[in-house]
């Protein structure tokens, strides 16, 4: 099992009247890859914050890769992050005044690997793999276009070579195009490395790329609130 | 990495940074300065006169009679007869004395009258002798010893005529021009206000002002060698003299025997013990500038501060984008330390270099109006100890903003 929730419930402290998530049961297998639409305001955030672990469940037992989150500290809930699971976002995938190396190099920074030569030449297959120009690795990021900067989104949630990909609306500020460009670089990456992915996204155009579709309502059980 | 990420965030927000920063360069600017030329002054002082263990003068306060003998600053109140110079310096306990007669000037520059004793017994800093960079002492009347400022800055060399003038303003209506003096010695720079000096002989002193009563000059009429020759050139009065004496334990014996001299009423002091006193009314002074330096880079400490945690609203995403790539939240702590320090430590130096510069080019002017010698190299023991002091309080103003950062980091929730 890649992901394993079982009796989750989740509000925010300043809301303890609203509860946010209640999931009896859910998981995702190793290798799965699953796309999970559901509206805004429904959770999905607060979910993808759970898998984190920069949110912890109120109730219940959450367990990624066979390890309970419930029983790590803050610091190991950081380090297992940053070793085991990769995040592209919508946007804000980079730090916007570094340059692509560095920014990939950066997500290198809190996991247990060190050599940064050897992590340098990881970077640059990866960049050639995701058909990244060569003249735009040490371009700070800002002058780069949407598009390239969702491609060095990938190959910085990839340089880890995390087990499990979370990608989070990752393609709602790409046109068409971009967006066709961007899904045919990632799903096979995600197949030739064998992670599990959890794809969020309420754009259903993307269906066609996933034979798992879920929807977040048919698992989180909200009733009787807003 | 961090060095790098803290690096490029200033950059990538230079507008705010770098007000911040320049706010923080005048603040080093004001504190070192005010602490180097603290140390520098001191060190000038001290360095000015050494070996002599009494300076004797008409009776006046010990500060006047130190600053206007030693230092050149202000005037003389009285002179003192040749007599009493003969009778105190005669004693037995007196090794050696310098007569000294001050008066006139050259531009600006003093002219002190002496003796040849001067140059074998003055001394200064660390009891190093006067010496010559060129010539010898003065040996006849109209010979003219010079410091090396003067030297330097009028571009006299050996040989040269010189016209002194009566009073001590940089330009005078009366000047001894009728008999001019001749360049016999250039002394080595001592860094004190010997630098500063034109010596002349205490004939010399008494030559140029036969004919003048009141510091007028009376007769028109120019004076033949022959005149100089028949007139009587020793010296009716002096302006001050200093002591050695035989035995350092008989200094206060002395003292004392001077400050009850009946037939005129002269003082003898210490030149240690008058420092010290100088150094009581001014550490006053230098300790109100020093305060009022150090508030004003906690100012520019908490300006940085201030924008810093400003800066952290416009960052919740970094904040957030590096707690997901798994920085726990002590990383944004340290963050955020390391801009501050960074921008302290690059106005420490753009601080230190603009003060150099400011020096290398106030320095003449110092020297010649206030006959302070500041050195240009701000490296000192003390200017590590500043360096640090100056990180310490950075530091801990920061720790306001890196704090504020640590806790977004921690209740960022993705």
């Amino acid at each position: 099992m890649a992901i394993k929730l079982a009796d989750i419930r989740f509000h925010y402290s300043d809301r303890p009247e609203h509860t946010v998530l209640n999931i009896p049961s859910w998981s995702l297998s190793s290798g799965d890859q699953v796309l999970v639409h559901g509206p805004s305001g429904g959770g999905k955030s607060t979910l993808l914050g759970l898998l984190s672990g920069l949110l912890t469940p109120n109730d219940g037992s959450l367990t990624v890769l066979g390890q309970s989150l419930n029983s790590l500290n803050d610091r190991q809930r950081d380090q297992f992050r940053a070793a085991h699971i990769g995040y592209v976002f919508q946007q804000f995938n980079l730090m916007p005044y570094l340059n692509a190396i560095d920014n990939v190099l950066l997500a290198t920074r809190f996991s247990v690997r060190k050599n940064t030569n050897t992590i340098k030449e990881e970077i640059k297959t990866l960049f050639q793999g995701l058909n990244i120009p060569e003249n735009e690795w040490n371009r700070p990021i800002r002058h780069l276009s949407i598009g390239q900067q969702q491609r060095i989104a990938i190959a910085r949630a990839l340089i880890n070579k995390p087990q499990i990909l979370i990608a989070d609306e990752p393609t709602s500020s790409l046109d068409q195009s971009n967006r066709d460009a961007f899904m045919q670089l990632l799903m096979p990456m995600v197949t030739k490395n064998q992670m599990t992915l959890l794809f969020v996204s309420h754009d259903q155009s993307l269906s066609n790329y996933f034979t798992n579709i879920q929807s977040l309502n048919d698992f989180n059980h909200i009733q009787g609130q807003e | 990495m961090l060095a790098k990420l803290a690096l490029n965030s200033l950059i990538d927000r230079k507008g705010s940074v770098m007000l911040s920063l320049m706010a923080m360069t005048v603040s080093v600017f004001v504190l070192l300065g005010v602490e180097h030329i603290r140390h520098q002054t001191k060190e000038n002082f001290s360095s000015s006169v050494s070996g002599v263990d009494l300076i004797v003068g008409a009776r006046t306060g010990s500060l006047n009679l130190l600053l206007y003998s030693v230092f050149r600053i202000g005037n003389p109140t009285n002179n003192i007869r040749w007599d009493t110079y003969k009778d105190i310096s005669n004693s037995e306990k007196v090794k050696w004395a310098i007569p000294i007669s001050l008066g006139d000037s050259h531009k600006g520059y003093r002219v002190l009258g002496t003796t040849k004793s001067y140059f074998q017994h003055f001394s200064y800093g660390k009891k190093n002798p006067l010496a010559f960079s060129d010539g010898q002492e003065f040996d006849q009347v109209f010979d003219v010893v010079l410091g090396s400022e003067v030297a330097k800055k009028l571009g006299y060399t050996l040989g040269d005529r010189v016209a002194l003038a009566h009073g001590i303003a940089k330009t005078s209506f009366s000047v001894h021009d009728d008999r001019p003096f001749t360049v016999v010695g250039i002394l080595k720079a001592t860094g004190t206000p010997v630098d500063q000096t034109l010596h002349v002989s205490l004939q010399g002193i008494e030559a140029i002002h036969i004919d003048w009563q009141h510091g007028v000059k009376v007769s028109k009429g120019k004076l033949t060698q022959s005149d100089l020759e028949q007139a009587e050139l020793q010296p009716k009065s002096i302006t001050a003299f200093m002591l050695g004496l035989n035995s350092k334990i008989a200094t206060f014996q002395v003292q004392r025997t001077i400050n009850k001299y009946t037939p005129e009423p002269v003082v003898a002091i210490l030149p240690g013990v008058a420092l010290s006193e100088l150094w009581g009314m001014i550490s006053i002074l230098e300790n109100t500038l020093l305060l009022v330096s150090a508030l004003i880079f906690i100012a520019a400490c908490l300006g940085v501060s201030a924008m810093l945690l400003a800066s952290m609203r416009e960052r919740r995403r970094e904040i957030q984008l590096l707690r997901i790539i798994g920085a726990p939240p002590y990383i944004l702590f340290l963050l955020i330390q390391l801009e501050a320090l960074l921008i302290t430590l690059l106005s420490f130096f753009l601080g230190a270099g603009l003060l150099a510069g400011s020096l290398a080019v106030l320095r003449d002017y110092l020297v010649s109006n206030y006959g302070l010698h500041i050195e240009i190299n701000l490296l000192s023991d003390n200017s590590l100890y500043l360096v640090a002091a100056l990180l310490a309080a950075s530091t801990i103003v920061a720790t306001i903003p890196s704090f504020s950062g640590y806790r977004k980091a921690r209740t960022i929730s993705y």
